[in-house]
């Protein structure tokens, strides 16, 4: 119930958004980021509420991860406003706002079951919970990069692109450490406490690391290009579809020790 | 000469060399996240187009993550982040004090030294499961032995696992093991071959009783170089080692092992994999005396022995299973048991089913006994991989949190 309040807060905020994108007036509408907001703190009182339910951080499951995804996501939205370079703009908060609906909206499907379950014994560790947050926490950071990464794309206008690259970077390195940490580094130290070994090739393992390998591409890619290739935020729009492959395909279509996830 | 040197030099520690190598291990490992690994040339073929099957096996991508290539760009991309490393450290010294930006320098190191640790692990690590219900034990190659001293589970209302908990006694230093008898008649050892007779198979937890600690199920290796671990019973044959008599368990220091927690030993960690139960056949004899056998264990006769093979699985009652110990008894009473029985050299095969005589036997029915299932490992390269995480961990933060100062308005 509360999820479903959330989800259409942040339909709301989308329809406000689109209705401002097609006004001449530039500058963000003043609606939308409070409804981000609200529908966070709602999304953040349902992961409260279940994990009281279960005695346990609930961010074990499908229906659990997409709920945090996008209440961080719409907590990011929120705070957007106050970054320098993404203030005022309208398009990216835009962009945001539908990843966060769509995971949403994943998370009412039948491939998400909402029953409140606690965890198997594997699961039960404050490793997990290091591992799943800060992934997930630098996945948002991500998806605020592909959203700009894609504008930067298509933008013909060489000072926006700039803009949008400084937007793109930033995304991504705030993303990138909190990312390593826990889909890598968390990760690995869950998996040498739990199965006794840090490191297995299992799907979901391999596929992190892609994910991981793309966005080091494009830090040092960035280095070498700067802001004017076009390669550069195709790395980043690349590496966004495959942390979201690592996310839903693997668990859907490829078995591991992750399968339960 | 100096000037291929400088070249040399110059090309190995290009970050685009870095950039190039990052996307071919991307790609490396995108094939192995999508050609299923390590099945046989003919899966390759059934499952693939000709072209692609070719391609596969030609370019090893049926086993990526151990092929040549792969090993090739990661030994390049090694020696580029060694070279790229040690330009930007030398280059950051000779900067003043307040200039130097050394995350870049920590996540470098710690990625080499995790490389370092993770090829150690690859070379290194060996990995051996052990099955033990209560009472059995197991040596360690260090010398130490572990007995498994009592194993909880517990499963949430709807059937799925909440906790599986072994606790265990270390005996570190273990009178050395006596190698068993060679028993040229069995029958004329008085001895028995399989676990014998106790009222409640869950008492048996002495180490030193040959017969209560026999019961050690299989051993299965996973690394081709895994140090010899041996429990009190060969498996199958059910020949007990004999102990000498040791320190009682109670005066010996006991650990939890949950999953989660390991117990860490010196050198090796062992860790919770499973749970399940194993049936067991009882046998009742003429004085009421029980029996109990697990699949492959015998009982000594005055005229030979009755060994009990398997569990009749035509049937459709599978052998073992992960069960609440309570209930499964129940569901398995009327399941046939397959016997091999010797009288005077002859041997015959037996079908029964709980209630018949064997010999001088009665078999009285199954007994479900929980088996707790562990690793024990020994990875000399984790302690160089924990170090890697630390430096990692710390260069991504030093290298990047500086852009939070700069994001806010």
């Amino acid at each position: 119930m509360i999820a479903t309040i959330a989800f259409g807060l942040l339909l709301l905020s989308l329809v406000i958004q689109i209705v401002f994108l097609f006004r001449k007036e530039s500058g963000q509408d003043g609606i939308s980021p409070w409804l981000s907001l609200a529908a966070g703190i709602l999304l953040l009182i349902e992961i409260v509420r279940r994990s009281i339910a279960i005695r346990f951080v609930a961010l074990t499951g499908m229906f659990e991860s997409l709920i945090f995804l996008a209440c961080f996501l719409a907590l990011l939205i929120f705070a957007l406003r106050y970054f320098k370079s993404a203030k005022g703009n309208r398009v990216i908060p835009f962009g945001a706002t539908i990843i966060a609906v769509i995971f949403l909206a994943l998370a009412s499907s039948p491939l998400a079951p909402s029953d409140i379950k606690p965890p198997v014994p594997a699961l039960q560790s404050g490793w997990l919970v290091l591992h799943v947050s800060f992934t997930f926490i630098g996945e948002v950071f991500f998806a605020v990069g592909f959203v700009s990464a894609i504008l930067q794309l298509v933008s013909k206008d060489e000072e926006k692109r700039r803009s949008y690259d400084r937007i793109t970077y930033t995304s991504i390195a705030i993303g990138y450490p909190i990312f390593t940490a826990g889909a890598l580094i968390f990760g690995a130290i869950w998996a040498e406490k739990a199965w006794g070994v840090w490191w297995s090739w299992d799907p979901k393992e391999t596929w992190a690391l892609i994910t991981w390998l793309t966005y080091t591409a494009y830090l040092h890619f960035r280095l070498v290009r700067k802001s004017t290739s076009k390669l550069v935020p195709a790395l980043v729009i690349i590496g966004f579809v495959i942390a979201m492959f690592t996310f839903f395909g693997v668990n859907f279509l490829l078995k591991g020790l992750h399968s339960y996830a | 000469m100096k000037a291929f040197f400088d070249k040399l030099y110059n090309a190995l520690r290009s970050v685009k060399l870095a950039v190039v190598l990052l996307v071919l291990l991307a790609l490396f490992a995108i094939a192995g996240g999508i050609i299923p690994q390590g099945k046989a040339a003919s899966y390759y073929i059934e499952h693939f187009s000709g072209a692609g099957s070719r391609i596969i096996l030609a370019l090893a991508l049926d086993h990526v993550f151990s092929s040549f290539l792969f090993l090739l760009v990661s030994a390049i991309f090694a020696i580029n982040l060694t070279v790229c490393t040690f330009h930007r450290l030398t280059n950051e010294f000779f900067k003043p004090r307040e200039k130097r930006r050394h995350g870049p320098d920590f996540l470098h190191i710690g990625l080499i030294i995790l490389l370092f640790g993770g090829i150690l692990t690859s070379r290194s690590r060996t990995e051996t499961f052990i099955n033990l219900r209560k009472g059995d034990s197991v040596r360690l190659p260090g010398g130490a032995k572990v007995v498994l001293v009592d194993l909880k589970y517990e499963q949430y209302p709807d059937g799925r696992p909440k906790s599986w908990e072994s606790t265990v006694a270390i005996d570190k230093n273990p009178p050395p093991e006596v190698p068993a008898p060679v028993l040229a008649h069995e029958e004329e050892s008085g001895d028995t071959l399989g676990t014998t007779g106790f009222a409640d198979p869950t008492l048996n937890n002495s180490l030193s009783s040959a017969k209560a600690s026999s019961s050690a199920s299989a051993v299965s290796s996973a690394a081709p170089a895994a140090p010899a671990i041996s429990t009190d019973t060969e498996a199958g044959h059910g020949l007990p080692s004999s102990p000498a008599p040791s320190t009682p368990i109670a005066e010996l220091p006991q650990y939890r092992i949950r999953v989660n927690t390991p117990l860490r030993l010196k050198g090796y960690s062992i860790y919770q994999q499973n749970w399940h139960t194993e049936k067991q056949v009882v046998l009742r004899d003429a004085m009421g005396m029980q029996f109990f056998l697990e699949p492959g264990m015998r009982e000594t006769t005055k005229d030979g022995f009755v060994l009990f093979m398997a569990l009749d699985t035509s049937q459709g009652t599978g052998g073992a299973a992960v069960a609440n110990v309570a209930a499964a008894p129940a569901a398995a009473a009327v399941q046939s048991a397959i016997f091999l029985l010797e009288q005077n050299g002859a041997r015959t095969v037996v079908k029964a089913a709980p209630g018949e005589k064997i010999n001088s036997f009665t078999f009285s029915g199954y007994i479900d006994q929980p088996v707790s299932g562990l690793a024990v490992v020994s990875d000399k390269g984790y302690p160089f991989v924990a170090a890697g995480f630390i430096l990692v961990i710390l260069g991504v933060f030093i290298t990047y949190i500086r852009k939070l100062k700069g994001i806010l308005a």
